[in-house]
């Protein structure tokens, strides 16, 4: 067996890498906009309540992208 | 002048549009569930059938956790830990709720009783639709600028 294929050699299932990116991006997303929102809060103190609701839809369409792509484990076999 | 201040009302004015958002999702939810179930029964019969009730349940569930766990939070809005407590909560939360989904997932996924195929397109359905939902609450909200604001009150004659 020559050195390439030895490297190459995967053991497991590659779906598990995908699971990892799917758990990626929607922490670095859901983390600028908690981290935006610490930041204009603490700006405007008064705005917490407006600013909420901007976070919450923000985080909405972010874990959606998380959801959808953690549950292609039902389809991809 | 400070026992007035610190019983005003501190709760953010967030909390209607949330209020809001899970009543309307929870309606289309209801929506979903039928049409979901009735099109996984004709697709795939009784598994099809649980795949889209099961499918259309998680993914409200999950997405209503947000708005309900920021709804929570604001519980503490007079707290003086409020801003720890409530990203605390908000965010113990979310990855409470993503552990609870995928342990869900991997039981569910060599399930013999439910369609696979029919509980993701339905859970996709169901995410885009809390998506809209959201979206049209918060556009149509009335959210005040200033209304957290406690305007000074007039100095009394005596």
């Amino acid at each position: 067996m020559d050195a390439t294929t030895v490297l190459a050699e995967i053991n497991g299932n590659i779906a598990t890498v995908g699971y990892g990116l799917a758990a990626i991006g929607p922490a670095i997303g859901v983390g600028i906009v908690v981290g935006k929102t610490i930041e204009g809060v603490a700006r405007q103190p008064e705005l917490a309540g407006r600013l909420q609701v901007l976070m919450w839809i923000g985080i909405a369409f972010t874990e959606a992208l998380a959801f959808i792509g953690i549950a292609t484990y039902f389809i991809f076999v | 002048m400070n026992d007035a201040r610190a019983e005003a009302d501190r709760t953010p004015t967030s909390n209607p549009v949330l209020r809001r958002a899970l009543a309307w999702g929870a309606v289309l939810a209801g929506v979903i569930l039928v049409v979901s179930a009735v099109l996984g029964f004709v697709f795939a019969g009784v598994p099809g059938l649980l795949g889209g009730l099961i499918g259309t349940l998680m993914a409200v569930v999950f997405m209503g956790i947000t708005a309900a766990s920021i709804l929570a939070a604001n519980r503490f809005a007079s707290s003086d830990l409020f801003v720890g407590a409530f990203f605390g909560i908000v965010l113990g939360g979310w990855i409470l709720k993503f552990i609870v989904f995928i342990v869900l997932v991997v039981v569910l996924r060599d399930a013999e009783w439910l369609n696979p195929t029919v509980l993701f397109l339905s859970l996709v359905a169901g995410v885009l639709a809390s998506l809209v939902v959201d979206v049209l609450v918060v556009a149509k909200s009335r959210l005040p600028y200033v209304s957290d604001v406690e305007l000074p009150k007039a100095p009394s004659e005596d």
